[in-house]
């Protein structure tokens, strides 16, 4: 017993530190990308983490109306993305497997993007209040589709452990999988949003609202939340690999685990060729575009009920 | 549609490759009439103060300490680079060199300060003093700037102990 | 230890915040200038950022205007330290051609403490980042006050408080040698 509950512990320890490790990797990646799609030279590629340790260094000033809720905030952001981390499939079978289920990775995940909220109601400023109501807005059209995708798994496997649905399970029915192939083009339309890169960083629209809900922060804080986007971005790739291409990823240990992140180095190159080509949307545009996909992800839903 | 013309864009911008200027590793000339930094040669520089009297900035000041000396100090900080100065001098001893890199964190290093000697009268060593007042009101007689406060002085005729330095305006910063 | 190797990471990644206090705008054009894929300023790691919470220098454009030093001030004491100012353009480092008309207070060094100045008007894109360079470490600065003497005192000078008499008769009373 104990020595199960150790092995659960430092398999999501690996995961978390890896996680950790990659994520600003990932980061940097994408900005030299896009520098070169701008045909200019571009950071170095391990510059998101010299700006976490500059950041570290810095002095913190506690501003805005609350300082008790804006720490919460910042250390809820960065706790709730290493806890997601446990329960994602990183190359290997998700670690907390047996312990949680998907409903619990859906509340989790919805709770990050809360933190952003009480971050920006916790400022106070006209600005922040403004962009935590365009993040509201997007939270809530945008949530239900990775909540719809993760249904439709457990209703294809007829089980809500994370091991049976987050193994390509949208496609593991008899005959042609429809729904599997709709949920697919969805996510697929709504991955930009989920990551909060352009076109949709509403919420963070720098030169609109001055960085919307983070306007307040500085130093560690700062690098905290900075931290947990680029860990999102991670979780959110991994997630997504592991529901819709999961081929591969069974064999063992070092070739899987390699062809887990080529994957994600793939998925990150297509987010920065999107991001760098578009402009930003504006709120009603980008509600307007969530409401369609969310209409398509019902469609998906009915006809994975219906046993398509 | 929009999609593959968003591809041929990244395309095209990576086909063009890398256009960033290696700059502060390699040097990059400016272009032949670019006017750079004013250098003040001080062997050609006879003390006319025009350049002083043109700087629309009011850049370049004139101290006569004594009757043979003048100060001529030019303080770097708030010049245009506008070229006035160079355009004016009899002597063609003020060069707009090209020289942009003036970077520095202390704004007294852009400065340069000439000590001139001015040749006397022979015989008494007095100014001149013209035949007529209207004449008179013609001379400049002795320039006082202010090289402390870094301001010029509007007064021909001040003589240097007593001369009172014009009132700053009283501004308040609430 | 860590925190030696947090302050040895300031100078490869700061983060910019663009403050104009009244100046013309042809130093935020250059300055905008230096963003572009041609002069690119990301490479040394420098992001522009929306709010000055976020950033670790400041680069003030224009003179300190009457109207605007108060805001000024609060940019600046919102920045969390270690932090750097930059003024660029000559507006900035010595209030321009403005310094003394009635709206301007002077230079920004009267409102804030400045750590680098970027003379020009405006200065080219290639100087600001000249500039930058100097202040992050990269190259050496250029400039040095130049002092020019053609004589040196004393010499014989007849100073007006030692000529007495009055209207014709004007008597030189002390002579000097050289």
């Amino acid at each position: 017993m104990a020595g199960n509950i150790l092995w659960l512990l430092l398999k999501c320890f690996a995961n978390v530190a890896v996680m950790l490790a990659v994520a600003p990797l990932c980061e940097g990646v994408i900005r030299k990308m896009t520098a070169r799609i701008q045909s200019r030279q571009g950071p170095p590629v391990l510059q998101p983490y010299m700006d976490l340790l500059k950041l570290l260094g810095k002095e913190d000033i506690e501003s805005g109306e609350s300082p008790v809720v804006q720490r919460v905030a910042a250390y809820l952001a960065l706790s709730m993305a290493m806890l997601v981390a446990c329960m994602v499939p990183m190359g290997f079978a998700s670690p907390m497997s047996n312990v949680a289920d998907c409903l619990v990775l859906v509340y989790l995940l919805t709770m990050c993007g809360i933190c952003t909220l009480v971050a920006g109601l916790a400022a106070g400023s006209t600005y922040s209040l403004i962009g935590i109501s365009r993040e509201m807005m997007t939270m809530i059209t945008l949530e239900p589709l990775l909540a719809i995708a993760l249904v439709i798994g457990s209703m294809h496997t007829q089980s809500f452990r994370l091991n049976a649905v987050l193994d390509g399970s949208v496609y593991t029915i008899g005959g042609f999988p429809w729904s599997g192939l709709v949920i697919l083009l969805v996510m697929i339309f709504a991955f930009q949003a989920f990551i909060q890169r352009l076109p949709f960083d509403i919420a963070e629209s720098e030169t609109e609202i001055m960085e919307g809900p983070l306007m307040e922060y500085s130093g560690p804080k700062l690098a905290m939340f900075k931290y947990a986007q680029m860990c999102r971005l991670v979780i959110l790739a991994a997630l997504f690999i592991a529901l819709f291409v999961p081929f591969g990823s069974r064999l063992m240990f070092p070739l899987g685990w390699l062809i887990f992140w080529a994957k994600v180095l793939v998925l990150i190159l297509a987010v920065t060729l999107v991001a760098a080509t578009h402009a930003r949307y504006r709120i009603d545009q980008a509600v307007r575009y969530f409401a369609a996909l969310i209409v398509v992800a019902f469609v998906a839903l009915v006809l994975a009920s219906y046993g398509f | 549609m929009s999609l593959l013309s968003k591809a041929r864009e990244a395309i095209i911008c990576l086909k063009a490759g890398k256009v960033t200027l290696p700059y502060p590793a390699q040097p990059h000339a400016p272009a032949p009439n670019f006017r750079g930094r004013p250098i003040f040669d001080a062997a050609k520089c006879i003390g006319c103060a025009g350049c002083a009297n043109n700087c629309p900035a009011r850049e370049i000041l004139i101290f006569d300490p004594c009757q043979e000396i003048r100060v001529l100090h030019y303080l770097g900080r708030r010049c245009t680079y506008c070229g006035r100065c160079a355009d004016v001098c009899p002597e063609k001893a003020i060069t707009m060199s090209q020289d942009f890199e003036t970077a520095t964190d202390k704004i007294g290093d852009l400065s340069q300060h000439l000590e001139l000697f001015m040749s006397t009268c022979q015989r008494c060593g007095r100014c001149f003093k013209e035949s007529s007042p209207l004449e008179q009101l013609k001379l400049k007689g002795y320039r006082c700037d202010d090289l402390e406060h870094e301001h010029v002085i509007f007064r021909s005729q001040s003589y240097l102990k007593d001369a009172p330095v014009v009132d700053d305006i009283n501004i308040e910063l609430d | 230890m860590f925190k030696s190797l947090c302050q040895k990471m300031f100078g490869r990644s700061l983060w910019v915040y663009h403050a104009n206090s009244g100046g013309c705008n042809g130093c935020d054009i250059e300055v905008l200038n230096v963003l572009t894929p041609y002069y690119d300023a990301e490479r040394f790691g420098i992001k522009l950022v929306g709010s000055p919470r976020h950033a670790d220098v400041m680069l003030c454009q224009g003179p300190a205007l009457r109207a605007t030093a108060q805001a000024l001030r609060r940019a600046y004491d919102a920045m969390p330290a270690p932090k750097l100012v930059f003024a660029i353009g000559s507006c900035a480092c010595g209030g321009g051609i403005w310094h003394d008309t009635y709206a301007v207070l002077g230079p920004v060094e009267k409102v804030v403490p400045v750590n680098f100045y970027i003379p020009g008007c405006p200065p080219r894109p290639e100087a600001i980042i000249y500039g930058v360079a100097v202040a992050v470490g990269l190259v050496d600065k250029k400039v040095a006050p130049v002092t020019f003497k053609q004589l040196e005192l004393p010499i014989p000078r007849y100073h007006p408080s030692d000529l007495h008499g009055q209207d014709e008769l004007v008597v030189y009373e002390k002579s000097e040698t050289l």
